[in-house]
């Protein structure tokens, strides 16, 4: 166990300081977080602007400002830690370097999903957490919901973690996985609004069929006290569902791997 | 590119924007009370964003992306020898994916109006007005996309610059909302613009909600602003290879 937190040490040592040769680029990806923050700030304040609005789904604006706070605090994750190592794996595999990575003495699952961050995409992260803080205060939010809310939270980016993993494993027999994870993406976006907001068929695919409602709604609902205990007792259950289903997944995927060459 | 069938369907299928705020508003206007938000109801707003996305789908350019990649790994320089442009080459092929795209677009539409209950507009003049808003709109899009895919030759963040254009585009548009939605300043902004007239314009005609004079000053403002983008085009072009002749390549 130490010899894998030390080993996320030196993997993001390395990672900062290869991302820090190039300067400029943190002008193009402070102007990506803000294109993105744009898109879920636009969407959600043109509902609420139209007059007589006080409610989208039930859920007041500061409310849904928060899901929309998560919903930012996600993509940051995502694209800090999840996807700068998922893009890799398919080309990993393509080219044959993924036969160095089954070689070496630690899980393997374990390095190709740890190995890159893009420090670059913190912003998002920054202004996720600063959406949650801003609705947060102007609601009533007490330790317990603050405690649920993390755990809950901390589920949903297994659960994130799980479906871009299980997607990009693919590409031991699809070449190519880009477009699946652009289509995740794609249904991600209904996450920044309210499972609520949705008419009552979408609802239900976004809990279950795609699970996006555990990572935005959930947690919000947590914070706000008005999660029922149904939901948040399926959050962790699904996540460590998933988790085992791509671990399997993953393993199966290497077992049948036979390198670029042969 | 009849080859990539399969990706052109999920390509279409992730531009889920429009979608997205389809369903929002439609499940907002079934518990407004009267059962609608301004006048539209649930099937209205179906049919604008529907339109919409169709619109989008046909105004879909990547070429900045392309050019980034070009000029970074310098496989723009054998283009160049060529004796024609490679502004040309980008172009057709970015009209001839349209004709790919066209027929499991109209599939999904079909499919997608059944589900929601979106009707389009019965009369016919409609469809050729809206087919032209939307080749002038393709057209001053592929424009601007391209200057931004050419400032590579002097930023590495050119696709970020893209991003910022494109939620421009996505706003004034109308992807969010309808245009009268918006708060009546950037409406007043909006109008100068092209965007409302390549995007909004184009789904309001095929929701019967424009009128054909309408349709004409929007191709007006679009033919003009068509004008600008090409000069600025040219003229980007022209420094960006003295300065990418300079480095030596």
């Amino acid at each position: 166990m130490t010899r894998y937190l030390r080993l996320i040490r030196i993997f993001t040592g390395a990672t900062v300081a290869a991302q820090l040769e190039y300067r400029a680029n943190f002008v193009g990806a402070v102007l990506a977080s803000l294109g993105q923050v744009g898109v879920a700030l636009l969407g959600i304040g043109v509902l609420f602007g139209q007059p007589g609005t006080t409610s989208v789904g039930g859920w007041s604006f500061r409310e849904a400002l928060l899901v929309t706070g998560f919903y930012m605090l996600t993509e940051g994750f995502i694209a800090v830690f999840v996807q700068p190592n998922m893009s890799r794996i398919a080309e990993a595999v393509r080219t044959g370097s993924m036969d160095f990575t089954l070689l070496k003495p630690i899980d393997a699952q374990f390095n190709v999903s740890t190995r890159n961050l893009n420090v670059l995409r913190m912003p998002d992260i920054v202004i996720g957490l600063g959406l949650i803080l801003y609705s947060a205060s102007a609601l009533t939010v007490t330790p317990g919901s603050v405690l649920a809310a993390t755990l809950l939270y901390a589920s949903a980016l297994v659960i994130v973690y799980c479906i871009w993993l299980g997607l990009s494993t693919t590409a031991f027999w699809f070449v190519k996985t880009q477009n699946v994870t652009e289509l995740f993406s794609g249904v991600f976006g209904a996450a920044r609004f309210p499972t609520s907001a949705f008419p009552v068929p979408v609802r239900f695919l976004l809990t279950f069929v795609v699970p996006v409602a555990f990572v935005t709604t959930v947690p919000a609902q947590a914070l706000t006290g008005q999660l029922g205990v149904e939901l948040a007792l399926a959050s962790p259950v699904v996540a460590a569902a998933l988790f085992l289903v791509t671990r399997l997944f993953w393993r199966h995927a290497v077992a049948s791997y036979t390198s670029a060459s042969s | 590119m009849a080859e990539y069938r399969a990706e052109v369907v999920i390509w279409m299928l992730s531009g889920t924007l429009s979608l997205v705020m389809m369903l929002v508003w439609m499940a907002q206007a079934a518990a407004a009370p009267g059962g609608m938000v301004r006048g539209y109801k649930p099937a209205d707003f179906a049919t604008y964003f529907l339109a919409t996305w169709v619109v989008a789908q046909l105004l879909v350019v990547w070429v900045s992306h392309e050019l980034d990649y070009e000029i970074r790994q310098g496989v723009l320089s054998p283009k160049l020898l060529r004796p024609l442009d490679p502004f040309w080459q980008h172009l057709l092929g970015h009209v001839s994916e349209r004709f790919i795209r066209i027929v499991p677009m109209l599939a999904l539409v079909a499919v997608f109006a059944w589900l929601s209950g979106a009707r389009f507009t019965p009369h016919w003049w409609a469809y050729p007005a809206a087919l032209g808003l939307i080749v002038v709109g393709f057209s001053a899009r592929f424009l601007w996309e391209y200057t931004i895919g050419l400032l590579a030759f002097w930023t590495d963040s050119s696709t970020s610059f893209q991003e910022i254009v494109w939620l421009v585009y996505a706003a004034l548009g109308g992807m969010f909302a309808p245009l009268a939605f918006y708060p009546e300043w950037v409406q007043r902004i909006a109008v100068w613009t092209p965007f409302p007239y390549m995007l909004g314009l184009p789904a309001q005609l095929l929701a019967g909600k424009a009128t054909l004079g309408q349709a004409g000053q929007g191709a007006l403002v679009l033919l003009g602003w068509l004008a600008v983008f090409w000069v600025v085009r040219l003229t980007v072009w022209r420094a960006g290879l003295r300065k990418y002749g300079a480095v030596g390549a």
